[in-house]
């Protein structure tokens, strides 16, 4: 059983495995299952198909190329907001948690972590024995430090926003901190494994350097030109990391980063386009990464203006949408259709119940129809900054032609798009990238008072179902509230969602030990310790 | 002479001036500002507003263009608004990558371009006069980003002889910096050599044709004397500012050259900036640059006066 998972170039696509060497493959939740079932203990911070890889080798030096290439680069987490960020704070931190494959908190700093009867207070026990990088202990105090700061409006942090339901953070005996919360939330210890809250030492304020208690020690940093790591030989976890070092650089340009790739320049890239996969895979030393995810593209129609505040109008536009084609041919397989909602089909709160929807061209006519918007024509903003929105906007286009809606098609730059077009124009292209939990999701994009509202849709039953979900830990209620959440929002909402769109990425045939994690390209970013070079 | 250089620089000192303010005036216009980009999509306002304060972009526009001004004065360049290094530690490093770059590219392109132009001029019509042509207006018609993919995919994917970037930030050996520069330098010696040797040969061209040369050809002289003492000199006004635009070139316009083969440039880093908003690092750029031009077009002109006696007779009735 473990050779056959230990392939782990699988493609993942609707929650199947496929094996791209065709050898026969254990779908993701029955193998862990059976590692359960056999009694066998997931270790702290690693995930099941990672426990079975074969004997990791120690040493190498990675050459890893990110996508976004930045001048913005910088080692404090409260400024954390761009990929390569995160890849560098994972080689250098750690946060209290991670996040494994299917999305969910394991130990990581902290040992174990539980919270009160009515979630709003959250315990971490802190594991023993980690050093920061120049040695000192770490202690509750670094923790406290480390979230708090989050608050303070000096730091001007980044993740403020999710630091508004913390009441206190405060030290609970010696080896452990204790959350105090607002309201009650489940989701607090998947919160604490996000990039913005990785541990850094107490008082620190000069982040020209980075002292953690991450796998690798920072040895260059020039922001947006490289950044170098060396082994940190004091790491917590025993055996780890395999790496001697790492350099990460951004090459932005995907044609000149995949050149690199096959040409052994580099040992890993994120960020693959869908129309280069087909490249990629000719070339013998090079293996596509894939990794499902619940990040979505969709086609935000604002409620609150006009013409899409017209239901009808929307109604006609989610029947119009050729999601199978979109999965197909734009995203060359690497997705899954969507429902106009966010839940993906895996999850365990999937709303089974509302119909998918596809192409009804009759059905697209009786709602322009009923909205008296035969013959019309509205426009659409696309743009690069939303990955495959123009072409999926084209596919959209074609099949509103045919139900009688002209659809301009406005192709607006990258640059400045989200402060020019989002939530300003009517009916435009936004790009999800996944939150920890669905809802959190939920809560930055549905709630009535969300900041982040780019349909506008209000709705104080949907507000009060939000609500209810986050506090909610019972599996069957927090269920039915998700799915009272999606049928709203696939009836009545602002957003046509074609298709869940999977983080692909590449990297040399000779790099081992990478695990999809639903977070983000490259395992969530969090490869570092994990990752190893095949002599 | 001293008298054109000063007045010159004078001149140079008001464009930069000028060329400050317009750049200023631009980034304004530009939607979005430094605090939107370093926290991203999602910020708070409160968080932006935090930021906006400590960085100083809550004073007024006026008020951040003359205390701009006023560092530079000081020759200080400011702190990089979204990476708090200062201006001066980024733009030196890359100010060597791109003089690396374009020193080697000019050192390639300039005596090929003359062989090709002088080559072409000295039997017009001729087989190779011909086959440079069409080849110089070939290579020309190319866009940048094609033909260094195409090397790319022959020289690095294909055949592995070279690396696919030139992504460095030390030359451990020259050999090593041979190895890395080399397709890049080709690229851009492909683009600005057809420009330049088309330039030199219709100059050229043009002199041949004067009654002097007839004569210096009835007296005998040789083909090969004529071309490169009595043709060139004449020629080297021309000459001298096609080849100072495109050394100019070399410094600012080549994001493209720089992007495709990921070296860090200085063109690069103005592209990063300017998505970033971020101010004084393109100010610093862009001032570069324009000195660049300014600097070179002296040295043009400086040239056709020395290479031609009676601009320097002109210059000196002045």
């Amino acid at each position: 059983m473990s050779t056959n998972v230990a392939t782990y170039n699988e493609r993942w696509v609707s929650g199947e495995i496929v094996s791209t060497t065709g050898e026969e493959m254990l779908n993701r939740r029955q193998f862990t299952k059976s590692l359960i079932a056999t009694g066998t203990a997931l270790a702290a911070g690693a995930s099941s198909l990672n426990l079975a890889t074969a004997q990791p080798r120690r040493g190498g030096r990675l050459r890893v190329a990110g996508h976004v290439q930045s001048a913005q680069d910088t080692l404090d987490p409260a400024k954390f907001v761009q990929s390569t960020d995160y890849a560098r704070g994972h080689m250098l931190y750690n946060a209290l948690t991670r996040i494994d494959g299917n999305g969910q908190a394991q130990p990581e700093l902290a040992e174990s972590f539980e919270a009160n009867q009515d979630v709003t207070e959250w315990v971490f026990k802190l594991r023993k024995g980690v050093t920061f990088h120049d040695g000192k202990a770490l202690g509750a105090n670094d923790v406290i430090y480390s979230i708090m700061r989050h608050k303070d409006p000096k730091v001007a942090s980044a993740s403020k926003g999710l630091v508004d339901d913390l009441v206190e953070v405060t030290a609970d005996g010696t080896d452990g901190v204790r959350v105090k919360l607002k309201s009650p939330n489940a989701d607090i210890p998947v919160l604490l494994g996000t990039f913005g809250f990785m541990i850094v030492k107490k008082g620190t304020t000069d982040f020209s350097t980075a002292i953690g208690t991450g796998p690798f020690r920072l040895k260059e940093f020039s922001p947006g030109v490289r950044t170098v790591v060396t082994r940190n030989d004091n790491y917590f976890k025993p055996g780890r990391p395999y790496l001697d070092e790492i350099e990460y650089f951004g090459i932005a340009d995907p044609v000149a980063r995949l050149n690199a790739l096959i040409a052994g320049d580099i040992d890993m890239m994120s960020d693959l386009r869908p129309n280069a996969i087909d490249e990629a895979k000719k070339a013998s030393s090079v293996e596509v990464f894939s990794t499902p995810c619940p990040r979505f593209v969709q086609f935000a129609m604002m409620c609150d203006r006009e013409p899409t505040n017209n239901l009808d109008l929307r109604l006609a536009v989610k029947n119009m949408l050729d999601r199978e084609r979109i999965v197909k041919q734009v995203l060359n397989g690497y997705g899954v259709v969507a429902n106009d909602h966010f839940v993906m089909p895996k999850s365990p709160v999937y709303n089974s119940s509302l119909p998918q929807r596809g192409v009804d061209i009759d059905k697209a006519k009786f709602h322009l129809k009923k909205a008296g918007m035969e013959n019309a024509s509205i426009e659409l903003h696309v743009t690069d900054a939303v990955q495959n929105s123009i072409e999926m906007g084209l596919v959209l286009q074609r099949q509103a032609a045919l139900a009688g809606l002209t659809i301009n098609l406005k192709r607006e730059p990258s640059d400045g798009y989200w402060s020019n077009i989002w939530i300003k124009r009517p009916f435009h292209a936004v790009v999800w990238n996944p939150r920890p939990t669905e809802s959190l999701m939920a809560t930055l994009i549905w709630k009535s008072d969300a900041k982040w509202n780019d349909t506008q849709f209000k709705d104080p039953h949907l507000d009060q179902l939000i609500d209810a979900a986050r506090g909610t830990v019972d599996p069957d209620k927090r269920k039915q509230t998700f799915w009272d959440i999606q049928s709203i929002i696939y009836e009545q909402g602002g957003n046509a969602i074609p298709a869940f769109v999977n983080y692909i990425d590449a990297h040399s045939s000779k790099v081992k030990g990478l695990t999809p994690v639903p977070t983000g390209n490259l395992g969530g970013f969090n490869f570092a310790d994990s990752v190893w070079l095949e002599s | 002479m001293l008298n054109l250089i000063g007045r010159r620089a004078l001149q140079g000192l008001l464009t930069l001036l000028v060329v400050s303010f317009l750049v200023f005036a631009g980034t304004e216009l530009l939607p979005g500002d430094v605090a939107q980009a370093v926290l991203g999509q999602h910020a708070t306002p409160e968080s932006l507003q935090e930021l906006r304060v400590q960085l100083g972009l809550d004073r007024p526009a006026p008020l951040r263009y003359l205390s701009w001004l006023a560092g530079v004065i000081h020759l200080d360049f400011g702190v990089s608004l979204a990476s708090q290094v200062p201006v001066r530690t980024l733009v030196a490093e890359r100010l060597g990558h791109t003089l690396i770059l374009a020193g080697l590219s000019a050192a390639v392109a300039v005596p090929i371009a003359f062989v090709i132009g002088l080559g072409a001029a000295t039997r017009p019509a001729g087989v190779f006069d011909r086959v440079s042509s069409i080849g110089a207006l070939c290579v020309s018609a190319l866009p940048e980003f094609f033909l260094g993919t195409l090397l790319v995919l022959i020289f690095a994917v294909n055949l592995r002889w070279l690396p696919a970037i030139a992504y460095v930030t030390e030359f451990r050996s020259f050999g090593q910096m041979v190895t890395s520069l080399a397709m890049p330098v080709a690229t851009l010696a492909a683009v600005i050599v057809s420009q330049m040797a088309r330039m030199i040969r219709a100059t050229v061209v043009n002199v041949l044709s004067l009654p002097y040369v007839e004569m210096a050809v009835l007296k005998g002289v040789s083909y090969r004397r004529i071309i490169l003492v009595h043709a060139l000199r004449n020629a080297v006004g021309p000459i001298a500012n096609v080849v100072a635009l495109n050394l100019a070139y070399l410094v600012s316009g080549i994001v493209i050259v720089e992007t495709v083969f990921v070296y860090p440039g200085l063109a690069r880093l103005l592209v990063d900036a300017v998505s970033s908003r971020d101010f004084p690092v393109i100010q610093a750029c862009v001032l570069i640059f324009c000195a660049v031009y300014i600097a070179l077009m002296l040295l043009a002109d400086i040239a056709a006066i020395i290479g031609n006696p009676r601009l320097r007779h002109q210059e000196m009735k002045k």
